[in-house]
């Protein structure tokens, strides 16, 4: 059937953008162990920080804004951390206060941006349409191409990078418990800031990405996190891999389920793959 | 600290709040050589893309007004309250202009969403209420006091009805229905309609924060229609929904709700796409005197041409019919209400106004086509 | 004057669904996130029965309760399996899919076209009509929901449910089927919070799905960490301020679209600065 290959093709899409927010939501998850409800907005800080730069910058080459724009999610991913989450974990404070805390962020952040920049829908492109592929009968776009390879590209550099490098190594050690890393001498905060660095980056990058392929506005964040935590969850808590599959899994699981379930029932199905995973594997696909 | 002070500042603290909140409420008690009319309108969130101009509107003409002299004398004076689109803001923005400001007459809401609650609760106060914007057919005959000079959105549904199933011969149309009270009552009636002639109606429905559309449009073109019919509200939807159509490469014949068609970025952006799209919408005669003098004045205290002119028209429309309302009874909500069932044909610059018994504006839509990023009326073939 | 009674009127309203998550919430333990969804259901069901069915006030809210312990009976024995922040997590899911059927199910809700003209209520031909008599009818009930929350909190079963917030293990090592507690307390909060939106349906004679949204529950958890869990003084105390905060911040005079902005931003500074510096709120005594 003709539609087949463009609902698989919707599908990836969808996967490579939960992908690129779930993938910083479990590493986060990973070394904190508390749900980071904040990871949201970074997506929206990111988007709307290369809008600025686009818009009024000019000439400003639009790589170069976007890295501006992960650099800055990630500050302020870091800097939240400094600032909130470790002076809680300092009193020990339990799962629901960071989260809360961390909802509180949320709704901060966003409302900050929607002073700076109006609650308007803008876009990032500056062209109205752009190049249109057609791969084995299913149209994908420019960006949307980037998206999947830049979700498999951070997903691979990550993975390479804890794998190898003794940072990576020390960040396995903190996830794997916290107490017992800071007894063998690493620098837990340091490392978790790092990771909430490294984190918010990715979202951030994704936010962009995204801006790219459908707008932005200030309340982008909320869709994307849900979206987000429910890959991550179902994919495997804590685990990168765990992202990957569970973005794939749920992108699938929406395009395919607008074909055969009416298109209105999209989140609601999204939200029961969440619960029937809770129920019956909490621990998600990959239990790390 | 004791018990004692603990209770001492608490009744202290309590006192500050209701004093506060007291006195910011009641400072607005004014005198009584002004006539003071209210306005909901969504002046914020995503709405306030309408909302904003409305205000400018209805500012042009009450400015025009009060320089010529005022209503019998005095000046006017606006109240305005954010609806913000949504029924709790509505009802909360009528309770405060009913019962606080003690106005006899509001112009609003805009959207249908902050209208529909504030309707009781202004019939209740006996205030009436003139909608310029607000299209549900749920408003028809809802209540005495209330009236509108917009259209409702039932007669752009039987306009598109017909002329697809009539004249375009189309038997099977896909409707992609943003889940606002605009969309989805829009959806029914035009389902509805095109259903009564026989036709076949498929709906993709989403609600707003919905950002890819790809497998929803994906869905509808592999059902073959005949034409796609879009009805969307938000801006952000509507861009969306339209780049993906253009990367899905599909280029169905298509219809339009008069939301997009009010819009003149949309059809600027994507002039190419919406090339031949019919719509119905409520088109005022742009080469009425009336109408020009209404845009040229704007333009000259905003320095632009006002956005969602068809809108804009009625609602400087609705600040002059109700001021000669006022002129003519007296400003009293129940007379006002009496009053506005005899409105026949006066002449504003949307055109001649004529409001039936059940408070609706008579004469409606009229079929258009979108030709060269302009939107014109529609000739049959 | 009158604006004065229609807010107290809303503060009555949100009183009672602090009161109804507080003993969800602060007393067990259990952090819901869906209490907006029975809010929902109860506010539905008397409103259809009302406008469709010519049913009094009364008898269509106590079906609203009753339709709302079968919902919230079912609801929480999925979410028995559950506890802290997957707790927080599955409960989001459950009310956004609740959510969803308020919008999809048209036939039933009219979706988001609402259902308005719903009658003011009426006792033995005296209709509360005006807003003062109604203000009367809503104080009453909170003081009802009040004298009852009270009666819980004070008895041995609220006894157990504070033990099963501060250590469920232990409690069952006692015996006690910490399950069958932590449902009816479930279910009894569902009640009070359908009961809640019976009254906020007969007093805005128009309802529609936006108010019982995810955002709907997140602004019911902000008004009972703010005045304080496990403090039914709290509750009041927490809704009075919330509901204030908003004509506070349009007098002070910002500019409207600044203005809603603010509110949000003051919300989430509240929410971090209560995790941080105050967890048991204005006059909780349970922290987080």
């Amino acid at each position: 059937m003709s539609i087949l290959p463009q609902l698989i093709a919707n599908s990836l899409i969808a996967a490579g953008t939960y992908a690129l927010l779930a993938i910083g939501f479990n590493l986060i998850y990973g070394a904190t162990k508390f749900f980071n409800l904040a990871h949201g907005v970074m997506a929206a800080v990111g988007g709307y920080t290369v809008f600025f730069l686009t818009t009024t910058f000019a000439q400003m080459n639009v790589v170069v804004a976007a890295a501006i724009g992960v650099l800055v999610a990630a500050t302020i991913g870091w800097g939240l951390d400094r600032v909130v989450y470790r002076a809680l974990r300092k009193r020990h404070a339990s799962n629901m206060v960071l989260l809360v805390a961390s909802l509180g962020a949320f709704t901060v952040i966003q409302a900050a941006i929607a002073m700076i920049f109006t609650s308007q829908f803008q876009t990032l492109s500056s062209v109205a349409s752009e190049q249109v592929f057609q791969v084995a009968g299913a149209s994908i776009t420019e960006t949307q191409i980037i998206i999947m390879l830049s979700a498999i590209l951070v997903f691979a550099l990550l993975w390479i990078f804890l794998k190898t490098t003794m940072f990576g190594k020390q960040v396995r050690a903190v996830s794997d418990d916290e107490e017992v890393a800071r007894i063998a001498g690493v620098n837990t905060e340091k490392v978790l800031g790092w990771i909430f660095f490294i984190g918010s980056a990715i979202a951030g990058l994704g936010g962009i990405l995204i801006g790219f392929d459908t707008g932005i506005q200030p309340t982008m964040g909320m869709e994307l996190l849900l979206k987000g935590v429910i890959a991550a969850i179902v994919g495997g808590v804590g685990s990168i891999s765990g992202a990957i599959l569970g973005a794939l899994l749920l992108g699938f699981a929406e395009n395919f389920g607008i074909w055969k379930i009416s298109g209105e029932w999209k989140d609601a199905i999204a939200f029961g793959l969440l619960i029937l995973f809770l129920i019956f594997r909490p621990k998600g696909i990959i239990k790390s | 600290m004791s018990k004692t002070q603990k209770i001492v500042w608490w009744t202290l603290g309590a006192v500050v709040v209701v004093g506060l909140v007291a006195w910011g409420v009641f400072r607005n008690s004014g005198s009584s050589n002004v006539i003071k009319i209210g306005s909901i309108e969504p002046l914020t969130g995503g709405a306030a893309v309408y909302g904003q101009p409305v205000q400018d509107t209805i500012e042009l003409a009450v400015a025009q007004i009060n320089a010529a002299g005022g209503i019998n004398g005095k000046q006017v004076q606006m109240i305005y309250e954010d609806g913000k689109c949504d029924g709790t803001d509505g009802a909360n923005a009528a309770q405060k202009l009913v019962n606080v400001d003690g106005v006899q007459a509001i112009i609003g809401g805009f959207c249908s969403g902050e209208t529909i609650p504030a309707v009781p609760i202004a019939a209740a106060g006996k205030v009436v209420m003139l909608s310029p914007g607000a299209s549900s057919p749920a408003l028809t005959g809802i209540s005495p006091y209330f009236f509108r000079d917009y259209p409702s959105d039932a007669f752009q549904a039987t306009v598109m009805g017909n002329i697809a199933y009539n004249q375009k011969g189309w038997r099977t149309v896909a409707v992609m229905e943003e889940q606002t009270d605009y969309g989805t009552a829009l959806t029914n009636a035009f389902s509805k309609s095109f259903e009564g002639y026989g036709g076949k109606v498929i709906v993709q429905a989403f609600p707003s924060a919905t950002a890819d559309l790809r497998s929803f449009l994906t869905t509808l073109k592999a059902q073959q229609p005949d034409a796609l019919f879009i009805v969307t509200q938000t801006p952000a939807v509507s861009d969306d929904l339209f780049d993906q159509l253009i990367q899905l490469g599909w280029r169905p014949p298509l219809l339009i709700g008069d939301i997009i068609s009010g819009d003149p970025a949309i059809i600027q952006k994507y002039s190419s796409q919406l090339e031949g799209a019919i719509g119905a919408t409520f088109l005022p005669n742009a080469s009425d005197t009336a109408y020009e003098a209404f845009i040229n004045a704007y333009q000259a205290k905003y320095g632009g041409v006002p956005p969602y002119q068809n809108y804009m028209a009625c609602v400087f429309d609705a600040v002059n019919l109700l001021a000669a309302g006022i002129k003519q009874v007296g400003y009293d909500g129940a007379a006002l209400a009496t009053w506005s069932r005899t409105v026949s044909n006066w002449p504003g610059a949307s055109g001649n106004i004529t409001i039936g018994s059940d408070g609706d504006r008579a004469g409606g839509d009229v079929p258009i086509v979108i030709h060269g990023a302009q939107v014109v009326p529609y000739v049959a073939q | 004057m009158a604006y004065l009674i229609h807010l107290a009127i809303l503060i009555s309203i949100y009183a009672i669904l602090g009161l109804s998550l507080n003993l969800v919430v602060g007393y067990t333990g259990l952090l819901s996130m869906a209490q907006a969804a029975f809010y929902g259901v109860g506010a539905y069901a008397t409103a259809l029965l009302m406008v469709n069915m010519g049913w009094n006030f009364f008898a269509a809210a106590l079906f609203g309760m009753a339709l709302t312990a079968v919902v919230a009976f079912i609801i929480g024995m999925v979410m028995s399996k559950f506890d802290g922040d997957y707790y927080a997590l599955a409960s989001l899911g459950l009310g956004v899919i609740i959510y969803s059927i308020f919008l999809n199910w048209q036939g039933l809700t009219n979706g988001p076209l609402g259902i308005p003209g719903i009658p003011r209520p009426n006792l033995f031909g005296f209709a509360f009509f005006d807003n003062l008599s109604f203000l009367l009818l809503s104080a009453f009930f909170v003081l009802l929901t009040y004298l009852a929350s009270r009666f819980i909190v004070n008895s041995s079963f609220g006894r157990i449910l504070k033990a099963v917030r501060e250590d469920e293990k232990a409690i069952q090592v006692f015996g006690y089927k910490t399950l069958n507690y932590k449902l009816t307390i479930f279910v009894i909060g569902a009640m009070m919070a359908a009961f809640a939106g019976s009254l906020y349906a007969a007093y805005i004679t128009y309802i529609d799905p936006s108010t019982f949204s995810v955002n709907g529950s997140i602004f019911i958890i902000a008004i009972i960490i703010l005045g304080g869990l496990a403090s039914l003084r709290g509750s009041l105390i927490g809704a009075v301020f919330l509901v204030l905060l908003p004509e506070f911040l349009r007098f002070v005079g910002f500019p409207d679209e600044i203005a809603a902005q603010m509110r949000q931003a003051v919300y989430g500074l509240l929410l971090i600065l209560l995790m941080l510096y105050r967890p048991q709120g204005l006059v909780g005594e349970y922290k987080l």
